[in-house]
This record gives structure tokens, C-alpha cells and sequence, in this order.
């Protein structure tokens, strides 16, 4: 039984739910109404206020759409830059492919949370949070493209030894003319890495927000949402204050069915 | 196919290993009369002159006798081991003359050799002991002991609060250290399990009787469960296992305080305190218009003026914090300074301070004199919820007044390098623990040349007057062998920091404790440890 497109109309609808609320009149994600910490469900806050008394309907939403954007984004520019390097190194001198799946299994070696931490505590510190989200999911990207790039050089490799390819050269076309045409043919390759990266850089982002090394307050992110479970003294103050992770866990399984069946 | 057996085996015996630590503390059977109650994590050590730790320190307190003992309630110093004491005018020349039949908990005579010898043994280079480097230059001072029970320490130049230090050196048996298990204090380790617990008998021998002559100490035994998860620990205590908890996080006093009301206590403001400061060390790799903001008066003080402390107070800390205006702390009653006049809330001055100092509006963005609109970020480290929240709140207080700030957080290594070695960062906001509470204590902090000196470290000499101000200060209290002298340098130094704001203080977080209903004979007090400070007076309802 088919899922995807169920789950598909799923996450657009949780999509345009989230921009709706985002975007209504008087609606702030960064408020601080200080006498309403941890508030109740009331009509101006459906889903009660963080200890600072931020909206968290607002917050969570904001998240989502921060998320999903930012991610889809590092997605687009992981699988962009693994579709380069895979190409090159297939198709260029064996020197040159040697080389790039070196550098790709030396990325891979490296122990990715810590390498995060350096990266992220690096920053310039006057990073607005705008920035530091960019940053955060440009270094995401900037990690996550070798096991894309190396699934990548595996496929060119074997449209490099295909027949039309073959009788591409036999024609005497030239190199630039034959990656041109390699292109769309790494296509059904390339849209499952790019779907797969989306859901693996949201928990990524998580993680790093989870261990106060995220996206920069007042930017409501995943990460910085979960924080307020660390603390189990909080989870009594109200249920609400379970909807971040649970609409996580939706959104990623949405994701992941997406991707799985895409 | 074959792996998944083992990868069951590996799971089992994990979950078995975690279970087991888990347990363990509990599945101890608790001994008649014996009190219990919790350490974050194994002591160091159970010589008494290695301790460098808080646990270790704490089964230090608990067991050790000593010549005076710091009371945590009074603060002040009374006789212990010694009948009494006393200092010659030069202060450099200490007398004790002990009590009569003193014993150790083995039965054999305590004399002024066993005096000597311990206290030369702290301060011997060799040891690595902490507490010698009390005594300013441990290598030359000297004991002696002319009789049985008398004890002379001369030191080579006086050291403000002495007293106090001889809290710290345990009394041991003359050339047989007993890590603890031979002691002249109301307690004696008994057995530890690493991991598990540290189990201390009561020592027959001990000095010490109650007002109506009884002997002390009352219980008949601590058992010290090594647990660092708060909310088990506070299960536990709410079943029974144990009776106190001496440090109680504020969000779990306030689900403590739900389901036993009568158990938790706050005591009102500790001595730390939780602080920001802008970065004014003149080689800061920092924008020049950046450094001239920071170094500017009307600016801090602004900045302060902006902050509401009472908001950090109720919502970072539950409530469970005080404003703070001063380093010292309403609790430490002896050097505080009730005349202070410190900048209160008041944003509307800020403006008006800012206004002057040569700021403008453009728009709602506050601009400096030279057009940099005012823009900067407030460093604290990862993981510290309460800091974070203050933080934000900090935020928007500021952007009141039009500033721009970025909060980020570190992991504490991070942070460290950039205070400490690359100086590269605007302002942060960090916490200082004092667990003394002479201000003599804090010199490393005052001092301008100082490493410590966090706002502009190990200045060759003071950048400013005011700070020039302070270190005659500090070392006038340090020098003065008058304690109304003292006050006055301290109180001086208290109104400087003050006007000049060069830490923005924000709050004292209050402590915060839980005692058992059968828990007997407790004088809660501020200062560590704070509800076992009189341990031998402590006892179990129906045990005594």
C-alpha cells in the first residue's frame, strides 16, 4: 500500500497550517509576555507559553517552517555538491577521482557532533540568529555531502560503462557534451539523496540545538525546543509542553515516508 | 544471524550494569538511627590534607577534628580541639592550648605533637595540600609544641581570617595518616563502595557533649549514598530513603514543595552570585567604537539600569533568587554593605544616561556618537537553562533601550578560551561560587593585575582610577589588623563597583533545601554545609 502521497498531503498540509499561524496579525515568536510563564491553553495562547512566556503555538510553527526551509535548502546544496564531485570523479582522470573519494572518506571518518561544536563555537559571535541558522545548516550541508557524493560516483561510474556511453565516444563527442547527458541520468539517484538529507539535517539541527549549540534565541528551532524536556521538573507544568516533540516525530516520519517511497 | 545473540548479551548486561549502579544505593539497608542522605559522585580521596573536591571535603568536615571550627550560623570561630587561642597583635604568631584528655576514636591520647605534626604535613610542598596555600608562604611557617598541650605556629606574615583555616586541618594520629578511619571529629570513615556509598560510624571517643552533658554525636551513624540524578534523589527522599537534600535545583523545589510542602526550605540569598560584564581589556580583538562603549560609565550603568532583575529572579529561578546590586552577598551579613547605592531598574533613566554619554535613536536602533548602531552579544555556556533564560530576558530588556543583542552559548571549554586566552568576546554572563565569606577571599578577582580580573585581566597597572581605587582598597582590608578598618575598605570597594559597574550584578541564587520531618536538632544555614553543619546535634526522631 502506497503512503506517500497521503503523507505528502500530510506535510504540505502541516506546512500551510504553520505558515497560517506564522503569519496571523500579532502573532510573535520572540514575545516575552514575563507574566504568563508556562501558561495554560487560553484563547490568545491555544497551546500555553514557554518559561518565558513566549507564545508556543507561534514557536513551534516557526520552527517547522525554519526547519523544513533550511533543511530543504542544505539538501538542495549537499546533493548539488555531491553531484559535482561524483561526476568529476568518475568522468575526470583516475587521479582526480582517487583523490575526491579519499577526501570523502576522510569527511566520513570524522567524528561529525564534535567536528559541529568546533565549527559552531568558531562563529563570529555578532552572527545575528538569522545568521547563525544559516550558518548552522550551511555547515550541515557542508558535512553531510560525502556519503551523497560517494553513492553518487558509484552510479556515474556505471553510466560510465554503459553501452550509449560507449558508442558516445565511438561518435566522438566531447567530454562536456557526454557530462551534460550524465546529468539527467543521475536524476533518480540524486532525488532520493536529496529527500533522505532532508529529514537527516532536521534531527541534525536538533541535536545541535538540543545541546544549547544551535540556532541562537530568540529563533524558535527544534533544538532549542527540545531543551525545555531536559528538565523533567518542566514536563509536569503542562502537556503542551510535549507538542514540539511530538510534532517532530510526525514530521519526520511524514518525511521519511516520502522519502522511503519516493 | 549469529550477531544478534551477542548484540542481546551486550544489551543485557548493560542494562544489568545501569540497573544494578541505579539500585544499588538503595538496596543498602539502612542501620538504626542512622542518618542518610546523598553526593553527586565518589570522593577523591579520604586524606583529610589532599582534599581539593566537594564531596571529599564535605567526608573531611564530617569526620575531622579540629582545632577551631568555622560555625556556619554565627560565623564565627569557636575553640574545638583547642581549649582556646591566641593570635599576638603582629598576628604572625599563633597560640593554641588544647583541651585536656583529648582522645582518638582508637582509644590513643591526642597531644600537641600530633597537633604539630599535622599541621606541618599540609604544608609540606609534597603533599599538594590546598589549604597551605592559605598560609601565603607554607614553606616557612613553623609549629612547634613546648608542652603536651600547647601549640605555637609562626608564620612569616599575618594572614587575614587564620582562623578560619584551621578549620580545614584535620587533626590525624602523629606519623599514621588513617585516611579518615582514625579521627578526633564526631564521625569516622567506616567503609566505602565505590559508586554505591561512604558509611561513617560514630567515634566513642569524640570530645564533644550536647547542654545537658550528653555525648555527642547523637546519631548513630551517616550513610552517604553516591547519586547524581536529581529527581531519583528526590524520589528517594520523598519514600523515605533519605533525610535531607542540601542543594535542591529551583525547578524540582517547586515539585518537591507540591507533594511535601512541609519538607523544603529556602533560605534566602546564598553568597554566589550570577553576574554579566562587558570586555574592556584594552588588547581585545574588538571593533575600537566597541571597546570605547564598554569602557564608558554612563553605558554599563545604563545597561544595568535597563536590566530587570526582578523578572530574572522570578522566571530563571522560579522565584528562588534575589536581585543582586553588590559581589557580596545580603546573606553574608558581616561584610555587606546596607548603604550601597546601586542603579535600580529604571529604563527611563538609561535613555536619558545614554542620551548624555553621547547616544542616539535612529529609529528605534540605538546609535553611538560616530553612527555604529549598538550591537553586541552576551556569551554564557551550553546546558545552563537558568542562564540561558536570563540571558533572553536580557535581551529583550535591552532591546528597550534599542541595543541589539545576540545571546550565544558555548560549550564551557569554548567559552573559557575566548575569556581567558583569545579575550575575543563583547560580554557574557557567568556565575561565581563563594563559599567564604571574607571578601579577602575574592582578591584574585579584585586585584587589577589579577588574571582573574575578568573585565580587563592582568592589567600592568590600573587602566582607571577607580580600579586603581580597588586594589588600594582590597589591600588596605588585606594589610589592616582592624576588623572597623576592614569594613570600611570593603564597603568602599562595594559602592566603587557600584557606581562603575564593571560586573552587572544580577542575582544571588537563594538555597534551597529539603529536611525530613524526622530529622532532629537541624540549624539550617547559608553557608556549606548547610544543614549538616552541626552533624554531631543531628539524630533521627524516637533514636536518641
Amino acid at each position: 500500500m502506497k503512503f506517500n502521497i497521503p503523507a505528502a498531503c500530510l506535510l504540505i498540509g502541516l506546512v500551510i497550517a504553520a505558515s497560517v499561524i506564522v503569519a496571523r496579525p500579532g502573532a510573535s515568536y520572540s514575545y516575552q509576555d514575563r507574566e504568563s510563564s508556562f501558561a495554560q491553553t487560553s484563547k490568545q495562547h491555544p497551546a500555553g507559553t514557554d518559561a518565558l512566556g513566549r507564545d508556543r503555538l507561534v514557536r513551534v510553527a516557526a520552527s517547522l517552517l525554519l526547519g523544513l526551509t533550511g533543511a530543504l535548502l542544505a539538501s538542495a546544496a549537499t546533493t548539488a555538491a555531491a553531484a559535482g564531485v561524483g561526476t568529476l570523479a568518475a568522468f575526470g582522470p583516475a587521479s582526480i577521482g582517487w583523490s575526491a573519494m579519499l577526501v570523502c572518506d576522510v569527511f566520513l571518518a570524522l567524528p561529525w557532533l564534535f567536528l559541529l561544536m568546533m565549527v559552531r563555537s568558531a562563529f563570529p559571535l555578532t552572527t545575528s540568529p538569522e545568521g547563525s541558522a544559516a550558518i548552522t545548516f550551511l555547515v550541515l550541508a557542508g558535512l553531510g555531502w560525502p556519503a551523497c557524493a560517494r553513492a553518487v560516483y558509484r552510479g556515474a561510474l556505471r553510466l560510465k560503462g554503459a553501452e550509449w556511453m560507449l558508442q558516445a565516444r565511438a561518435q566522438g563527442l566531447r567530454r562536456s557534451q557526454i557530462i551534460r547527458s550524465v546529468i539527467p541520468n543521475l536524476i533518480p539517484l540524486l532525488l532520493p539523496q536529496f529527500i533522505i538529507c532532508v529529514p537527516a539535517f532536521i534531527i541534525a539541527e536538533a541535536n545541535l540545538g538540543a545541546l544549547g549549540l544551535g540556532i541562537g534565541e530568540p529563533l524558535p528551532s527544534w533544538g532549542g525546543m527540545l531543551l525545555e524536556l531536559g528538565n523533567s521538573a518542566t514536563l509536569l507544568q503542562t502537556r503542551w509542553i510535549y507538542l514540539p516533540v511530538v510534532l517532530l516525530i510526525v514530521f519526520l516520519l511524514l518525511l521519511e515516508t516520502v522519502a522511503v517511497e519516493a | 544471524m549469529r550477531r544478534t545473540p551477542h548484540l542481546l548479551i551486550c544489551a543485557a548486561v548493560l542494562l544489568t550494569a545501569t540497573i544494578t549502579k541505579t539500585i544499588a544505593a538503595q538496596a543498602t539497608t539502612r542501620l538504626p538511627g542512622e542518618l542518610v542522605w546523598t553526593i553527586g559522585y565518589d570522593p577523591k580521596t579520604f586524606d583529610p590534607a589532599k582534599v581539593d573536591d566537594q564531596e571529599s571535603e564535605l567526608v573531611r568536615y564530617l569526620t575531622a577534628g579540629v582545632l577551631l571550627r568555622f560555625n556556619r550560623a554565627t560565623q564565627s570561630v569557636e575553640p574545638r580541639l583547642a581549649e582556646h587561642w591566641n593570635v599576638t597583635p603582629d598576628g604572625k604568631t599563633i597560640v593554641f592550648k588544647l583541651r585536656e584528655g583529648l582522645q582518638f576514636s582508637d582509644g590513643s591520647g591526642l597531644t600537641s605533637r600530633d597537633v604539630a605534626w599535622s599541621i606541618r604535613r599540609v604544608l609540606l610542598p609534597a603533599m599538594g595540600a590546598p589549604v597551605a596555600e592559605e598560609f601565603l608562604s607554607p614553606t616557612v611557617v613553623t609549629v612547634e609544641a613546648p608542652d603536651a598541650r600547647t601549640v605555637v605556629v609562626h608564620l612569616p606574615q599575618r594572614v587575614i581570617g587564620i582562623g578560619k583555616v584551621f578549620d580545614e586541618i584535620a587533626i590525624e594520629p602523629a606519623d599514621r595518616p588513617s585516611e579518615g578511619r582514625v579521627t578526633a571529629g564526631p564521625f569516622v570513615v567506616a567503609d566505602y563502595r565505590r559508586s554505591q556509598y561512604v558509611r561513617l560510624r560514630p567515634n566513642t571517643h569524640y570530645a564533644g557533649r550536647d547542654s545537658a552533658g550528653k555525648q555527642l554525636p547523637h546519631a548513630s551513624g551517616i550513610r552517604l549514598d553516591i547519586l547524581e540524578n536529581p529527581e531519583q534523589q528526590i524520589r528517594l527522599f520523598q519514600r523515605g530513603e533519605y533525610d535531607l537534600i542540601d542543594s535542591i535545583p529551583p525547578d524540582y523545589f517547586e515539585l518537591l514543595k507540591q507533594t511535601s510542602g512541609s519538607a523544603v526550605r529556602d533560605l534566602g540569598p546564598s553568597l554566589n552570585t550570577e553576574q554579566m560584564w562587558f570586555n574592556q581589556a584594552s588588547g581585545a580583538p574588538i571593533p575600537a567604537w566597541e571597546k570605547s562603549w564598554f569602557q564608558n560609565r554612563a553605558f554599563r550603568v545604563a545597561v544595568s539600569q535597563a536590566i530587570h532583575r526582578a523578572d530574572l529572579a522570578r522566571i530563571a529561578y522560579q522565584g528562588h533568587a534575589t536581585p543582586a546590586y553588590s559581589f557580596i552577598s545580603p546573606a553574608n551579613g558581616t561584610w555587606y554593605n546596607h548603604q550601597i547605592s546601586a542603579p535600580h531598574t529604571d529604563v527611563a533613566a538609561a535613555k536619558i544616561s545614554l542620551a548624555s554619554a553621547g547616544f542616539h535613536w535612529n529609529g528605534s536602533v540605538l546609535q553611538d556618537s560616530s553612527g555604529h548602531p549598538v550591537k553586541f552579544s552576551i556569551l554564557t555556556n551550553a546546558g545552563n537553562a537558568a542562564r540561558l533564560k536570563m540571558a533572553t530576558l536580557i535581551q529583550q530588556d535591552l532591546g528597550a533601550l534599542g541595543m541589539q543583542v545576540n545571546v550565544v552559548t558555548l560549550d564551557f571549554p569554548a567559552l573559557i578560551e575566548r575569556l581567558m586566552h583569545t579575550e575575543d568576546y563583547e560580554a557574557c554572563l557567568l556565575g561565581l561560587e563563594n563559599v567564604d565569606p571574607d571578601p579577602n577571599a575574592m582578591m584574585n578577582i579584585w586585584l587589577s593585575s589579577s588574571s582573574n580580573h575578568q573585565w580587563n585581566p592582568s592589567e600592568k597597572t590600573p587602566a582607571t582610577e577607580w580600579e586603581a581605587e580597588i586594589d588600594r582598597e582590597m589591600n588596605r582590608q588585606a594589610s589592616s589588623v582592624k576588623d572597623v578598618e576592614r569594613k570600611q575598605a570593603v564597603d568602599r570597594v562595594q559602592q566603587i563597583v557600584a557606581d562603575e559597574q564593571p560586573f552587572i550584578y544580577l542575582v544571588y541564587p537563594n538555597v534551597l533545601v529539603a529536611v525530613s520531618s524526622r530529622l532532629q536538632g537541624v540549624q539550617p544555614a547559608v553557608l556549606e554545609p548547610s544543614l549538616v553543619w552541626n552533624v554531631e546535634s543531628l539524630y533521627l526522631q524516637g533514636t536518641r
